[in-house]
């Protein structure tokens, strides 16, 4: 055997989007401001995954102003409408719609009164970028000049909405349900070089296709993808929270070993668009599901690299050099003949 | 205790202070100047997030006495633009999303900056090697790395500086690579996190943690803490007014033990006091008694009769089960002409999100007890310190500051009652910051698992049947348990169409660090097992991975493991995506990799050598402007 050994390996994977088994729902407000901006109200949480930049560009894009004309008033439980927490890939989904859904409503306000003054039918009336015009025809205004208007109207463009997700508790005997309205599907192929000496593997690349219903910031999804990726090769191969009888031993991160920039493989995403019918900007999500395939493709890789199986994560250079150590020749058939023998005695009723 | 003072040029201006004698440069960059863009990420120079440049050379501020600093001329992320403008590096960053959660984004520019005043031709591989110190847990890298080069390029006039605009947009908003409209606030160092933030007459709150993890709490004497100079108030469970106990699921965790302890480092009594130091020293002063008790330290044993019980509710110490049962297993392995048993294991991992948990917490004119914290969850909050509090629901008000990175992580309500009460207590704002070892014994960890697997396959490749048996520990408190063992019990055998099959989840309590919710939420312990099983049957089956993973993958019109019957589904698209883009090579899965033609594509990286990578600068350093400005 070659000192480097390289070779790949897949991994499927599937996730629900939203809260699970329960009834989720969130809330928005939204109001055409001043200048032709708005502002957007809701108890989105950001943690970083750029959930303020997604519904900044839904709201300009359903208000027909730009995003960054867009101001997101975000969570407080004392002055913003409830949408619930930052987690199980839900705040695309479920705020964004209620985003959307609360933005068509303040734009409908603001219609009214511009399909009024100009004396043309309602859906004549298209507005993007900071502009508003009627199709057909060679009426056009700014945002600025249309809030203007229908203010001058008395009316004040504000809207809100509520979304919701049916997901269905399960079954506490035979666990049926329907516990999410959506799911989405992913795969990813891992290329690594395993050291046989000192047992280190790294990841030289990583193949990511995931489908996210609709990528509404493509290079959003590729960093959320890129992320989950890497927390999934620590988990895979370094990173490992110990206690002794209870006590932490691994207490910081000289014990507790996180990638960095060098561990890092190339990771070539694809974004797949299954839209999803029952949403109405048809996005799904990828925050959680891009880190479930990783490990597995790469504990599938090291097996094709260099035959032994690690069933038990983390991949350590220790743990890789055990297995060599005990990898006995001809097992494959050993074990092939003991599958069969299994599944024979099943039939047999043993 | 006495001062010292200290004269340096920070950002350019000079600057003369007096400050204590204990504090790092970390500490008088933050507190003294009020230049909060360096953060503190470990406390122990392992993550960079505090990185600032001392004489031109890239340091980490917390591993240098602030005295070691007397007379130099110090460079913050805050001195790198003028006010209102961004330097090239800070664009590339803005441009290509290379900031997430923000928090290591500061230490990672300099970093960057500091990179490409070495050498401003470095090559990618040289790049890396020389943001190795510095830890960033959101972004992958990837986004920063080519944040990097572009930067390099531009500034080498290699690129027009137009490379740095945003791409433009088409038609619709949606679809778009529009920036982050946050991007410019990290990257230049200026939002504000929990712990940026002064309030005026601020208390500082220090945690008093349990020093074993199993233990009755026979007594707890805080009078002589109490009596120290400069501490408002300290607190323990005799405080809570209202019903004690918060989770996300079963809500059997206390604000600080009552009674008894349950894990190491949770949480006993707290102090409030004029200042961090103060603090710590009355923390010292607190007299506990314990009396230790015998604990389970494996989910096997929690299960075993006669184990010591951790929770009264839970005399058998199970916090779920989750069962799932489609078809006929018996009759499925029947049918099958091979089957696979194998056990697989995970470990417990870390958020480790670079910012640690803090917190701000006030009553406010109207009485409103007020907190202010990196929380992903203040709905779930607000209800629960409600009733720890026993207030109107309107007089709790829950503001999210900046999250530095959650990832499940920051759900859980673990400190932010400790502030409320403290509050109450003093009527003064209180801070709580933790330390980075605080937050990893405190704060929860992804469940570990074993799982016990049983697939039964035809040789044509069809799975007949699944056993799926996973146990997990859940540690001292429930926390996200129980929705967690249903999300991995509903994914467990993957996205495949299984007539048959037998599923049980199930988490116990333990005297371990609590598990909790984790990105995927259980989902990945259960689908690395499915995986894992998957490519053992395609070697077993001699078949290719894809081709085995076609033939059982669920399809419009699947029935899910739970019954649910699918009206979309993606996974043969996506499958396909994968397989095309990585020019798989199709074959079984038998320890192909020396004979595999598809290796070391142009898309792949090369392996990394340590030390051979940086290279000799082919200028010298260089003084333009934009770099050094």
């Amino acid at each position: 055997m070659n000192r480097k050994m390289r070779g790949r390996g897949m991994a499927s994977s599937w996730y629900g989007i939203a809260r699970t088994a329960t009834i989720d729902r969130a809330g928005a407000w939204a109001e055409l401001d001043d200048g032709g901006t708005a502002k957007i109200v809701t108890g989105v949480t950001e943690i970083g995954e750029g959930i303020l930049t997604v519904l900044a560009q839904v709201a300009a894009e359903e208000l027909g102003v730009r995003p960054e004309d867009v101001t997101i008033g975000d969570n407080d439980t004392s002055r913003s409408p409830e949408a619930a927490h930052a987690g199980a890939t839900r705040q695309t989904y479920m705020i964004g719609n209620s985003v959307a859904l609360a933005s068509r409503d303040a734009r409908a306000k603001l219609f009214a009164e511009i399909a009024d003054h100009w004396d043309v039918p309602v859906d004549s009336l298209r507005a993007f970028n900071g502009e508003l015009w009627a199709q057909d025809t060679n009426l056009r205004m700014s945002m600025d000049e249309a809030v203007k208007t229908c203010k001058g109207r008395g009316v004040v463009p504000v809207g809100s909405a509520s979304f919701t997700a049916h997901g269905t508790g399960l079954d506490p005997v035979d666990g049926s349900g329907s516990p999410w309205q959506a799911y989405v599907f992913g795969t990813q192929i891992a290329e690594v070089e395993v050291d046989t000496w000192t047992g280190e593997v790294q990841v030289l690349g990583v193949w990511a296709a995931h489908d996210v219903g609709r990528a509404i910031n493509p290079r959003g999804v590729e960093g959320q993808i890129e992320g989950g990726v890497v927390q999934g090769l620590g988990q895979a191969l370094m990173e490992d929270y110990q206690t002794e009888n209870g006590y932490t031993t691994t207490h910081g991160f000289a014990k507790y070993i996180l990638p960095t920039s060098l561990d890092i493989p190339q990771i070539n995403c694809t974004i797949v668009e299954d839209p999803d019918p029952l949403s109405p900007l048809q996005a799904k999500g990828i925050g959680e599901p891009a880190l479930v395939p990783t490990a597995p493709a790469i504990m599938n890789a090291i097996y094709d690299a260099i035959g032994v199986r690690i069933k038990s994560l983390p991949a350590t250079p220790e743990k890789i050099l055990d297995a060599l150590r005990n990898h006995v020749p001809g097992r494959e058939q050993i074990a092939q003949s003991a599958r069969q023998d299994r599944a024979e005695a099943h039939r047999r009723g043993l | 205790m006495p001062k010292i003072d200290l004269t340096m040029d920070v950002n350019g201006r000079k600057v003369v202070k007096q400050t204590d004698p204990h504090k790092r440069l970390l500490d008088f960059l933050r507190e003294d100047l009020n230049l909060t863009g360096t953060k503190e990420g470990c406390g122990a120079g392992e993550c960079g997030t505090c990185s600032v440049f001392v004489d031109g050379k890239l340091v980490k501020s917390c591993l240098m006495p602030a005295a070691k600093a007397d007379g130099a001329k110090i460079e913050t992320i805050e001195g790198l633009a003028r006010p209102g403008s961004l330097t090239p590096v800070q664009q590339a960053f803005h441009k290509t999303g290379a900031s997430q959660c923000g928090y290591c984004i500061p230490g990672m520019v300099m970093a960057a900056t500091s990179a490409l005043r070495e050498n401003p031709d470095a090559g990618i591989e040289e790049i890396k090697e020389r943001l190795g110190g510095n830890i960033c847990r959101c972004t992958g890298y990837t986004k920063i790395f080519e944040a990097v080069e572009i930067a390099r390029d531009v500034i080498a006039g290699r690129l027009p500086e137009t490379a740095l605009d945003e791409d433009a947009t088409g038609e619709s908003f949606i679809g778009a690579n529009v920036r982050r409209l946050d991007a410019p606030s990290k990257v230049s160092g200026r939002l504000k996190y929990a712990a940026d933030i002064k309030m005026v007459d601020m208390l500082q709150m220090q945690v008093l943690r349990a020093p074993m993890p199993h233990a009755r709490i026979v007594s707890i004497d805080t009078s002589e803490a109490e009596a120290m100079d400069g501490v408002a108030c300290v607190i323990t469970a005799d405080d809570v007014p209202g019903t004690d106990g918060f989770g996300v699921f079963v809500h059997d965790q206390p604000v600080m033990a009552r009674g008894k302890v349950r894990h190491f480092g949770e949480a006993v009594a707290a102090v409030a006091a004029e200042d961090l130091v103060t603090a710590r020293r009355a923390l010292a002063k607190i007299k506990v008694e314990y009396e230790e008790l015998p604990g389970v330290y494996a989910p096997e044993d929690a299960l075993k009769p006669g184990a010591p019980v951790i929770h009264d509710y839970a005399q058998d110490n199970v916090i779920k089960h989750i069962p799932i049962r489609k078809g006929d297993p018996e009759k499925g392995f029947a049918e099958a002409d091979l089957i696979l048993e194998d056990v697989f294991t995970t470990q417990q991992v870390e958020h480790a999100y670079l910012e640690p948990e803090a917190g701000i917490a006030y009553v406010d004119h109207d009485d409103v007890v007020t907190v202010l914290s990196p929380s992903q969850n203040i709905t779930h909050h607000r209800h629960m310190l409600a009733e720890i509090l026993a207030l109107p629901i309107n007089k709790v008000r829950f503001i999210m500051s900046a999250v530095g990175g959650g990832f499940g992580g920051k759900e859980d309500m673990i400190y932010q009652g400790m502030l409320a009460l403290a509050a109450m207590k003093t009527h003064r704002p209180v801070q709580l910051n933790f330390t980075r070892e605080e937050s990893i014994v405190a704060s929860a960890k992804r469940h570990p698992s074993k799982v016990h697997y049983k697939m039964g396959l035809k040789w044509s490749g069809e799975i007949t049947a699944i056993e799926f048996d996973m146990l997990s520990d859940g540690g001292a408190y429930g926390m996200s348990s129980e929705g967690v063992m249903r999300k991995a019990a509903i994914l467990s055998c993957g996205p495949y169409e299984v007539k048959n099959l037998k599923v049980d989840t199930k988490v116990v309590y333990t005297n371990n660090t609590p598990s909790g919710a984790f990105r995927t939420f259980g989902g990945m312990q259960a689908q690395f097992a499915t995986e894992s099983m998957m490519d053992m049957a395609a070697e077993a089956l001699d078949m290719d991975p894809f081709e085995l993973r076609r033939i059982n993958m669920m399809r419009i019109g699947s029935r899910t493991h739970t019954q649910q019957e699918l009206t979309t589904a993606s996974l043969d698209r996506v499958l396909d995506a994968a397989e095309a883009a990585s020019r798989w090579e199709a074959g079984a899965p038998k320890v192909r990799g020396p004979r595999r033609g598809d290796l070391g594509g142009p898309d792949t990286r090369q392996p990394c050598t340590l030390g051979a990578r940086i290279g000799e600068p082919t200028v010298t350093p260089t003084n333009d402007e934009r770099v050094a400005s």
